[in-house]
């Protein structure tokens, strides 16, 4: 099996994957009760809030998975991007673990995991496809020629898609994480009542600060009237962004020669933005946000540091 | 002792491997851990707590905490502990973090640590003595903590000593 360890973010995250791509446990503790405090993730938070978890979360899925350490062949941790402090807590204990039992250790790309989440039984996308990967912290149109990588064809200038909803949501008096919370209150919206262009870019990328700003705007003009329009508001903020994905993949998929199209990453859970690509795979709902499984998962992909060549590893906030 | 290094946090578990190899054992030779908590940075301290976490579980193996001050203090008696805490302050026993001005000082104390370095100037105008930077007083030795480690117990109990806490603030 594969022990896969995830602290990139404001979730910590253990599963247990088998060399096949089955998941036999997946356990996450999400922080974002304690972020909402503070509108966001706050870094120094988020890496003690870590330290305090990553063990009870490993004792977790060893339980749910009804394993030891002994079955553990390999342990694939998230190395970046993310937030340094925080993946750091991950990285020294997947080091100290693996080399203590002498086990071969896959340093794993975030949004390479994310891609695998895809890969997992029991319904597994094969490559090649055009991957939309849309969460808080990226929004990239990726062209996956094969399970161990990909080419970026697009990324985001400005804000990331789930960015945008979390700033939408507080501009909206609703809460952190936003997503979910624009996604409810569109539901009962009409999505025409406001018109929230987003910017048209030559190529694949995006932006969306435009239409965060364009939303702060139609707030203040509305004064009072604001309480009865906020479902029509997050139904049209909604409405923008997803279009604006949707184009998006459509257009990759068409440049690239791709058939399939898969939706990865936090936004995936959208229901807007289910229901708008019908012939798209979608991540499953369980491993849209950050989680562990993926990162074993990618720890299939990729060719494993054997003992004890990544004593030396040190994690990276960005991709070069 | 079989052998002691001394190492930074983004190395600590390379030179836990050198230190084993030169002394000829084992990881399953292991019986249990002494971890330094703080206060110091707090990613360093960190690596080193989620490092010690992860070979707790591996090896099945007790952990104990020590203080990053009670550790300096072991090695260098008589004098007071002064830990760089970065932002112009600086942590000292108690543990508290303040300003090296702040720093209630008898006529000839000697003080050791990374902040005493830092701020020697400053403290010998206020009449404390600072030992030349490159004395091995100033770093908290491994050894210190090993023979300072009591009360050995699961590794996810033993708790950073962070003084300081985070900067932001919430919302409401």
């Amino acid at each position: 099996m594969i022990l896969g360890i995830e602290t990139s973010c404001d979730e910590t995250a253990a599963a247990l994957v088998t060399l096949d791509g089955e998941i036999k446990a997946n356990v996450v503790s999400s922080q974002a009760d304690l972020h909402a405090r503070y509108g966001g993730v706050v870094p120094e938070v988020a890496s003690r809030r870590h330290l305090e978890l990553v063990m009870p979360v490993l004792r977790e899925a060893l339980d749910e998975a009804g394993a030891t350490l002994d079955e553990v062949e390999r342990v694939a941790v998230t190395q970046g991007p993310g937030l340094v402090g925080a993946l750091l807590v991950g990285l020294s204990t997947a080091k100290a673990l693996a080399w203590a039992r002498r086990l071969p250790l896959v340093p794993v790309d975030h949004l390479h995991g994310h891609v695998a989440s895809l890969y997992l039984e029991p319904d597994p996308v094969e490559p090649p496809f055009i991957c939309l990967l849309a969460s808080g912290g990226h929004t990239l149109l990726l062209d996956v020629r094969a399970y161990g990588g990909f080419d970026v064809l697009g990324t985001t200038l400005d804000d990331a898609a789930g960015e945008a909803f979390d700033k939408g949501a507080r501009l909206l008096g609703l809460g952190y994480p936003g997503g979910a919370a624009i996604d409810r209150l569109a539901r009962g919206g009409d999505a025409t009542a406001f018109s929230f262009p987003v910017a048209r870019l030559d190529g694949l990328d995006f932006s969306f600060s435009g239409v965060k700003t364009s939303l702060l705007y139609a707030i203040r003009d509305l004064g009072d009237r604001l309480e009865a329009c906020r479902s029509d508001l997050a139904a049209s903020y909604q409405r923008a962004i997803v279009r604006a994905l949707v184009q998006g993949a459509l257009a990759a998929a068409e440049q690239a020669g791709r058939d399939t199209i898969a939706v990865v990453g936090g936004v995936a859970a959208n229901s807007e933005l289910r229901a708008a690509l019908p012939g798209a795979r979608f991540a499953p709902l369980a491993l849209c946000t950050d989680n562990a499984a993926m990162i074993a998962s990618a720890g299939r992909y990729s060719r494993p540091l054997p003992y004890p060549r990544y004593l030396d590893l040190d994690a990276y906030a960005s991709r070069v | 002792m079989l052998g002691e290094r001394v190492s930074r946090a983004s190395t600590l578990l390379e030179d836990v491997d050198a230190l084993l190899r030169r002394a000829g054992a084992h990881a399953n030779d292991l019986e249990a851990l002494a971890v330094g908590v703080g206060p110091g940075s707090f990613t360093g301290t960190r690596i080193g707590l989620a490092a010690a976490q992860g070979l707790a579980l591996a090896l099945d193996i007790p952990a104990a905490g020590v203080s990053t001050l009670d550790a300096l203090a072991a090695g260098a008696p008589g004098a007071q502990t002064v830990i760089d805490a970065r932002r112009r302050e600086i942590f000292v026993a108690g543990p508290r973090v303040l300003a090296p001005a702040d720093l209630a000082l008898e006529h000839g104390t000697v003080l050791v640590g990374d902040g005493a370095i830092r701020y020697r100037e400053l403290l010998e105008a206020a009449g404390a003595e600072v030992p030349p930077d490159d004395d091995e007083r100033h770093l908290p030795r491994a050894r210190f903590h090993a023979a300072l480690a009591r009360n050995f117990g699961p590794a996810e109990l033993v708790e950073p000593l962070y003084v300081r806490q985070p900067d932001a603030r919430p919302d409401k």
